[in-house]
Formats: structure tokens, C-alpha cells, sequence
């Protein structure tokens, strides 16, 4: 699993403030953290980024190479923004990312061509977002077949199905399975495409403490199922763990759990039985409430 | 080729409750079906039970048609309460609406002595919710639930601000918790999962707050069919709960209730029928014709 480490992001207040004062100190220990922590690439998310585009991408694109030799993931909606950051990159970029949007298409994209990079392409378009596994398909189907056209190639294109809280009542679980599936069968549909999630938006709302054993359990699920990439926290050591195959006993508990076995909880560690606990929410096979664990 | 009955039956059993004791005790729930599904294989014990809603304290609101069944009683609650049962009511449902800061505050000690004295003079089981107002209730619930100890009360709303004292002294006290949360099925699942940790689940009715006709009864509509899905289909343990659909209060604030007497029955009955349909155990009303049409509708 390729993981692109999500802790540079200008939501984070440390690094906004870094960015306005110029303090390199503060991103470049980010960037080498997650270097030390095996991320594969370092996500630079700076949101919309209205105001000195340009020269600011510029330092920072600097700044996060001078602390680490992983590629970057440069992390804007703002297509000015984006081409400000790729054209600094020394190593083959990721743009994340483009949508099937038509501001998207025409801006984005072609900058995926101009600057020979991958693309991270989601399933939004123009209507928003697509409510069913079907209807994700066709819309990534129609997206990356334009890219094709612009002569970018299946495999430069990351296809991202768009993350939703799981605690959203009502549709959060069944996107969650959506999300399984559709990464399930994407390979099927358009072969040689890549694949990325936005991780820990599965677990946005819930209470702080919890989200860490949401995230890597849904890491886990997805990735068997074929996930190529994630944007999530390499600082999280027992997500790396899950994904060195550190863990096998839990993966294989987690597995069995999404073939609908039901699992004998009594001789299993308390952690093991949380893992499986979160699985079964993430499966929809029992009602989320944020005391999950508790029953 | 033979037909064969396309028949459901289904894991999930709602918890049957028991509310009021002795001679009073009423029993809700136990459904281990859909909503009135009397096709699939399976039973309904219980019907829908309906109540009509006593305020603590004479209504502000002097709606002519809404006050003119109750002619003079409506500033003596046990009155009212006793002119309640005389329209063919399955229980009594006290608003201790006078209790919230926000009205007159009326202390809680005074509050609990007029529920047990209601209690004594009244032939149906009790219902009693509380101000709404989570630190009022967190003192005054308690208070109502020890000075009627052991009389089965189903009282209310518990909730997540509150669960814990509220939810030990209905425990302590026997009673029957109302545990309410804000149309939402997840914070539903959750409070019941906290209150269920000390609290029997055969002592929790779920009330997931009931919308108005017009006024957002499809979310309650929808939650309540989800609850009684989840709960008989996949037999979620933590959502097998009867469910209380006070509603009577929520229509008779619109406009439309208000405005007229045929409107505001429809309004109230409409909404009602439609939470009945949707799952609703227990039914509050305000209006004694209201009653009487919905029971003519279900036809029992």
C-alpha cells in the first residue's frame, strides 16, 4: 500500500501559521517525520490558496524537498495553485486532485499532461456526488476516458471514490460497503487505473479517540480488496504496522469478518474483539452509534 | 404448482414493556414483526396504546377548539387527568411543562408531589415527561422517581446529557425510562447503549422525537421505520425497544392546528396515523376526537 502522508494540511493550525511566517522548521520536521515513519509520498495540502500563489507554493514545494527525496502529492482544488507547485517538483508528482467537474476537466487535467504527472481523479461531477456504486462507475468511466483523450494513460490515474463519514446517519455505513465495493470491481472496469482514499474522512465526527481504530480497520478492508494508495497518518504506528503485515492474526480476523462469519468473541484479546467490532460497523452488518465497542 | 404464501418471519423481537402496576399495568411492544405486517409469520401482541397529554399548569395556549373539551378543568391537572380517562384512554400523560426555567420554574419537590398524587387518583398508567430542560430534569426526574417509587412509571426523557442520575433513579426507583434523543438513529442506538449498561433494556422506551405534519414528520417517519427495521430485521439488541410518538403538543403549536377546529383534528390524526404506521408503540395526543378517530381508523 502506497501511503501519502496527510499531516501537512493547512487545516492543521502549526502549519498554517508556518506557511503565513514563512518557518521551514516547522514543515520540514512534518516532512521528515513521515519520511522516518515509511510514508511513500508527502501530501501538500494548502486548501484554496487565494492569496500569493505562486511565490508561496514555490517555498513550500522547496521547503518539504529540502527536508525529504519522497514525491509530493500537491493537495489544491485551486488549478493556479496546482501548476505554481508541480512546476517545482524534482520527482514525478501526484495532482490531487481533478474531478469529473468541468472546471476540472479543463483546468486540472490538462496540467496532468503538461507536467507528465498522476492524477488523482474523483468520482465528482457537475451534479455532485454520485450516490451509488453504479453510478460512481459511469462517472469515473466518463472522467477517465477524457483524460485519455488528453493523452493521459490509465496508469497515471488514481481513482478516488470519495470517503464519507461512517457515523452519518443513515447512508454513512452503506457508503462505507460502496466504497468497498466499488474499489472491489474498479480494476474490472478500468484496468491498469491506481486507486486512493481520503482515510480518515471514514472517521470525521467521531470522537477523537476513536477514529485511529476506524481508520486502520477500513485501511485494512480496503486494501484487500484492491486499494492502491491512501492519503492517511504514517505517524500512526499500528496503521504501518497493518500494512507491513505486522499484524496477520487481526487482517485475518478483520477478513472474516467481511465474509460474514460470525466470529467467537470470547477467546480474543480486547483489542482483537475491537477490531472485529469495527469491522462489523464498517460492513454495515450492526447500527453505528459512537459507543460501538461498548456492546 | 402449489402457491406458497410469501411468508417473512424474523429474528428481532421488540422488548415487550410493562408500564403502571398492579391492576394499571399496561404492556407495549413485543412485536416481533413490521408494522403491520399481520401477513408474515409472527405476532403482535399489543396494540397500539394511545394518551392523551395533561399540562402541570393551565395552557398558555387558548386555541378555543383545543381547550373546549376540557371545559373547566384545565387548571387542575388531576381533574383534566381524570376527565382524560372518561374519553377511553390507555394511559395519562403529565407535562410537567411548568418545571422549565424557562416558564415558572415550579421547584421540583412540588412537581413530584402533584405526580403522586395523580398517581393515587387516576385508574390508567402514568406517563410523565419533565421540562425538556436537561439540568432541570437531571434534578427534577429523580425527584419524581423517588417520592412515586415502585409505582412503574414510564418517565422522561432521559437523555445523554442526563442518562446517568436520571437513568439510576428510575432504576433505583421502578420505573420505566422515556430515552429521547434528537432524530438521530446512531445518538438513538447510543444512549440506549450507555443507559443499557446498568439499566435492564426491558425497562427503556424510545422516544425519538416526534415532527408534525408539515413540519418535518418525515424524518420522524423514517427514523421510526428504521428503528423497527433494524430492530426486527437484524435484531439489533440496542434498538428493540417500544417506541412513544409524542406528537400531540408538536401539532397543536402549527398554524394549521390552530386555525381551525376540522384542520387541527386532521393535522393531529394524520400525523399520528402516519407514526402508527411507521412503527409508534405509544401514541400522545392532545385532543380527546382526535382519539376517537384514530381508533375508529385502526378499527379495533
Amino acid at each position: 500500500m502506497i501511503i501519502i502522508g496527510e499531516n501537512i494540511h493547512v487545516i492543521a493550525k502549526d502549519v498554517s501559521v508556518a506557511i503565513r511566517e514563512r518557518n521551514a522548521k516547522v514543515i520540514q520536521g512534518l516532512a521528515k517525520e513521515q519520511t522516518g515513519a515509511k510514508a511513500n509520498y508527502i501530501d501538500i495540502n494548502v486548501g484554496p490558496m487565494k492569496k500569493d500563489t505562486e511565490e508561496t507554493m514555490k517555498w513550500l514545494v522547496n521547503c518539504v524537498q529540502e527536508a525529504t527525496d519522497l514525491p509530493l502529492s500537491v493537495d489544491t482544488m485551486n488549478p493556479v495553485a496546482m501548476e505554481a507547485g508541480v512546476k517545482f517538483c524534482k520527482k514525478r508528482p501526484l495532482i490531487n486532485s481533478a474531478s469529473g467537474k468541468t472546471d476540472s476537466k479543463a483546468q486540472m487535467l490538462p496540467l496532468a499532461k503538461k507536467y507528465n504527472c498522476d492524477v488523482v481523479i474523483s468520482v465528482m461531477t457537475d451534479k455532485g456526488m454520485p450516490p451509488e456504486v453504479e453510478s460512481k462507475i459511469d462517472s469515473i468511466m466518463e472522467t477517465v476516458s477524457y483524460a485519455n483523450e488528453l493523452g493521459i494513460p490509465n496508469e497515471a490515474v488514481w481513482v478516488d471514490p470519495i470517503i464519507l463519514p461512517v457515523s452519518t446517519a443513515g447512508e454513512g455505513q452503506k457508503i462505507a460497503v460502496g466504497n468497498l465495493e466499488f474499489i472491489k470491481i474498479l480494476q474490472e472496469v478500468i484496468p491498469g487505473v491506481k486507486s486512493t482514499v481520503g482515510l480518515s474522512n471514514v472517521s470525521n465526527g467521531v470522537p477523537a479517540h476513536l477514529r485511529p481504530i476506524l481508520n486502520r480497520t477500513y485501511l485494512v478492508m480496503l486494501g484487500r480488496n484492491g486499494l492502491y494508495s491512501a492519503i492517511a497518518d504514517p505517524l500512526d504506528e499500528e496503521l504501518m504496522a497493518f500494512m507491513q503485515g505486522e499484524l496477520p492474526k487481526i487482517t485475518d480476523l478483520i477478513y472474516r469478518t467481511m465474509d460474514g462469519e460470525e466470529i467467537n468473541l470470547s477467546p480474543l484479546s480486547q483489542k482483537e474483539v475491537a477490531y472485529v467490532k469495527t469491522a462489523r460497523v464498517l460492513m454495515a452488518q450492526s447500527l453505528y452509534s459512537d459507543a460501538w465497542l461498548e456492546i | 404448482m402449489d402457491y406458497k404464501e410469501p411468508k417473512e418471519t424474523y429474528a428481532g423481537v421488540v422488548r415487550e414493556v410493562t408500564i403502571g402496576k398492579g391492576g394499571k399495568a399496561l404492556k407495549v411492544g413485543g412485536e416481533n414483526i413490521l408494522p403491520l405486517h399481520f401477513f408474515d409469520g409472527g405476532s403482535l401482541p399489543n396494540p397500539p396504546r394511545f394518551a392523551l397529554e395533561v399540562l402541570d399548569m393551565e395552557p398558555a395556549d387558548k386555541t378555543p377548539h383545543l381547550i373546549e373539551p376540557f371545559g373547566d378543568v384545565l387548571s387542575d391537572p388531576i381533574k383534566w387527568a381524570k376527565k382524560c380517562e372518561g374519553f377511553g384512554v390507555d394511559a395519562i400523560c403529565l407535562s410537567l411543562v411548568s418545571t422549565d426555567p424557562a416558564e415558572k420554574d415550579t421547584p421540583s419537590e412540588v412537581a413530584a408531589q402533584l405526580v403522586k398524587r395523580m398517581v393515587s387518583e387516576i385508574k390508567k398508567p402514568l406517563i410523565v415527561y419533565g421540562s425538556g430542560d436537561e439540568k432541570k430534569d437531571a434534578e427534577l426526574l429523580p425527584k419524581v422517581a423517588q417520592v412515586c417509587a415502585g409505582e412503574n412509571l414510564l418517565l422522561g426523557p432521559v437523555q445523554k446529557e442526563n442518562f446517568e442520575v436520571v437513568g439510576k433513579a428510575i432504576l433505583d426507583n421502578g420505573h420505566v425510562a422515556i430515552a429521547q434523543s434528537p432524530l438521530d438513529i446512531n445518538l438513538l442506538k447510543e444512549l440506549n447503549v450507555k443507559l443499557c449498561k446498568f439499566l435492564p433494556p426491558e425497562r427503556v422506551v424510545i422516544d425519538p422525537l416526534s415532527s408534525a405534519l408539515g413540519y418535518g414528520i418525515e424524518y420522524s417517519f423514517s427514523l421510526i421505520e428504521r428503528v423497527k427495521q433494524i430492530g426486527v430485521m437484524t435484531k439489533d439488541s440496542m434498538t428493540m425497544m417500544p417506541i412513544i410518538a409524542n406528537l400531540g403538543d408538536e401539532c397543536w403549536k402549527t398554524k394549521q392546528a390552530k386555525e381551525n377546529k376540522t384542520q387541527g383534528l386532521l393535522w393531529e390524526g394524520i400525523t399520528a396515523i402516519s407514526l402508527y404506521l411507521a412503527g409508534a408503540n405509544i401514541l400522545v395526543l392532545r385532543h380527546p376526537e382526535t382519539l376517537k378517530s384514530i381508533k375508529e381508523t385502526i378499527g379495533r
